[in-house]
């Protein structure tokens, strides 16, 4: 059975990986030999300077799912390549490093200092960034992302992957714009803008006022920007959005997604990311499928 | 993919008290190595509502490890259901421990507000073994059915003061009203406090006021428990910190209670 996937010139043992800032910092309580089995690891978006995050509160449940305003607390590219890098190296499987700049020249030294340092599979660009001078997002804007995405690309060593915002009005617009920029990859999606209200306060109950909305409430509408997506792009897709199952997993396969993360799950499952790479192989198997791609895209008409 | 999540099975599944439960889980991999103020993080239900796990501290952990809850919310209320034989989901033991009082120390008072009584029974559980260390409990409750029957601290040679809101049993008013009625030492006195944000704002006052030392089991709505989302995080002296893998123990005169 082959179930590995190519992005640029990196081959990935299979399609199973995790959303970045959802597997993490607390190495002590992973079980290294089951999270060898995926393939690969994505860690928790890191800046240029560190960055202290947001007041509390940060989180809070919502229907099949939750909100998040952590405000991308993170040690800085300078502290993760230190501190960090090293206990995901020991993994031994593919990393992609999630970044994010506040401005151009941050991106541009963030993919230096990673082209400076070994064992790192890919760069994700969270693009759910300031856009300097509008009142938008860089993922919201198809120009922005045509230049961070290039700019990038012209610098890094390792394969770029543009991971997208849902908070658009036509998500290809974006996806096309990556792509044309040189783009070895796409991973969407991020989380949706919401917010949650305390009625006996009549207050905003996060910290920072909005927050993602992610978990399963926002997988249906992922399948299908992932599928509107992977209709105009021609490069891979990794997926993300309420993955609990193999059957969500497969639902996105099947939507045109070469790689599936796991992501809010892992909060509430840590076995999730295994239970959906076993699921994927036993469906595989029950169909006669011996090779992933056979998979992919692999949607009939109705 | 983490090697502390296991399925359990439920022991016992009781009403304490009018308003509290007590859930004993046969958690032998846990039971050998948790300590008090350390929490276990429980998946209240097969499905997505609610969608969080629950984080409870350890109430007792002899035979099984115990603990202690209100069916309050969608989660507690899921776990009243459960019966002797169901199979838990539980992540732990998570966190960090209350630290044992150093030598000097002759006098632990500990503070609880409500549910907030759940670490410290495995704690003086601990604490009974040392000598010439006297053992007070501050607790305050809402009603006197909120009020968890205390033979177990007794037992353990606690000394027991209670505050009730409403007066129903013990000091009307709230914990600090109980206060004024340990004589304290900053050399030989040590603190620790679980509650409502607002009653260990009072404690730390307390202790500043008196330049007393201590430590407050904190808690804040958590996703992960494993360090990963930094959903938990809260305001210290030295910065945010995660309640779940930085905690839930902090030096109380540290956390800055909002």
């Amino acid at each position: 059975m082959n179930l590995s996937i190519n992005i640029g010139n990196t081959t990935f043992r299979n399609p199973v990986t995790v959303a970045s800032g959802t597997f993490g910092h607390a190495e002590k309580y992973y079980n290294l030999d089951e999270v060898k089995q995926l393939g690969a690891i994505v860690p928790k978006t890191v800046t240029l300077p560190a960055q202290t995050g947001n007041p509390p509160q940060r989180i809070i449940e919502t229907p099949s799912g939750m909100l998040n305003a952590i405000g991308i607390e993170n040690p800085g590219v300078d502290g993760f390549i230190e501190k960090k890098l090293p206990t995901f190296k020991k993994i031994g499987i593919p990393l992609i490093i999630s970044i994010l700049g506040h401005n151009d020249d941050q991106f541009r030294i963030l993919t230096e200092k990673f082209n400076a340092v070994d064992g790192i599979a890919a760069l994700e660009l969270n693009l759910s960034c300031p856009n300097l001078g509008h009142k938008t997002l860089v993922a919201q804007d198809p120009e922005a992302t045509f230049r961070v995405v290039k700019l990038v690309k012209s610098l890094s060593r390792v394969p770029v992957i543009a991971k997208l915002s849902p908070n658009v009005t036509d998500i290809t617009v974006i996806a096309k714009a990556a792509q044309e920029a040189g783009a070895d990859g796409i991973s969407l999606i991020n989380t949706f803008t919401a917010m949650v209200i305390d009625v006996k306060k009549r207050k905003s109950i996060l910290g920072n006022f909005t927050g993602g909305l992610s978990g399963p409430a926002i997988r249906p509408i992922a399948v299908h920007m992932v599928h509107q997506v992977a209709k105009t792009v021609n490069i891979p897709i990794i997926a993300m959005g309420g993955i609990a199952t193999a059957s969500d997993a497969l639902e996105f396969l099947i939507a045109g997604a070469s790689m599936v993360a796991v992501g809010t799950m892992n909060f509430v499952n840590p076995r999730a990311p295994l239970e959906v790479l076993q699921g994927i192989k036993e469906y595989m198997k029950e169909n006669k499928i011996d090779d992933i791609k056979q998979l992919i895209g692999n949607l009939h008409k109705n | 993919m983490s090697k502390i999540q296991n399925i359990f099975k439920v022991v016992s599944n009781e009403k304490l008290c009018p308003r509290f439960f007590r859930l004993c889980i046969d958690a032998k991999s846990i039971l050998k190595k948790i300590q008090p103020g350390q929490f276990i993080h429980i998946r209240a239900t097969d499905g997505l509502e609610p969608f969080f796990r629950r984080p409870f501290s350890v109430y007792r952990a002899q035979k099984y490890v115990e603990i202690f809850y209100e069916p309050i919310g969608p989660g507690t209320k899921n776990l009243a259901l459960k019966k002797k034989g169901d199979d838990i989901d539980v992540l732990g033991p998570l966190g960090t421990p209350f630290s044992l009082p150093s030598k000097n120390i002759k006098q632990v008072v500990m503070i609880a507000g409500g549910i907030g009584i759940a670490p410290f029974l495995a704690f003086s559980d601990i604490l009974k073994k040392k000598k010439n260390l006297e053992l007070i409990l501050l607790y305050g409750g809402r009603t006197k059915g909120h009020v968890y029957p205390m033979k177990e601290f007794k037992a353990n040679g606690v000394k027991i003061l209670v505050a009730t809101d409403d007066g129903s049993i013990g000091a009307k008013g709230r914990v600090s009203e109980l206060f004024s009625k340990v004589k304290t030492d900053p050399k030989t006195t040590f603190l620790y406090t679980c509650g409502p944000t607002p009653m260990m704002a009072a404690v730390q006052a307390f202790a500043k006021k008196y330049n007393l030392q201590g430590e407050a089991a904190c808690e804040e709505v958590m996703a992960c428990a494993l360090g990963a989302c930094l959903g938990c995080s809260i305001k210290t002296t030295e910065g945010y910190k995660t309640v779940c893998y930085d905690g839930p123990v902090f030096d109380l005169n540290k956390v800055i209670f909002h």
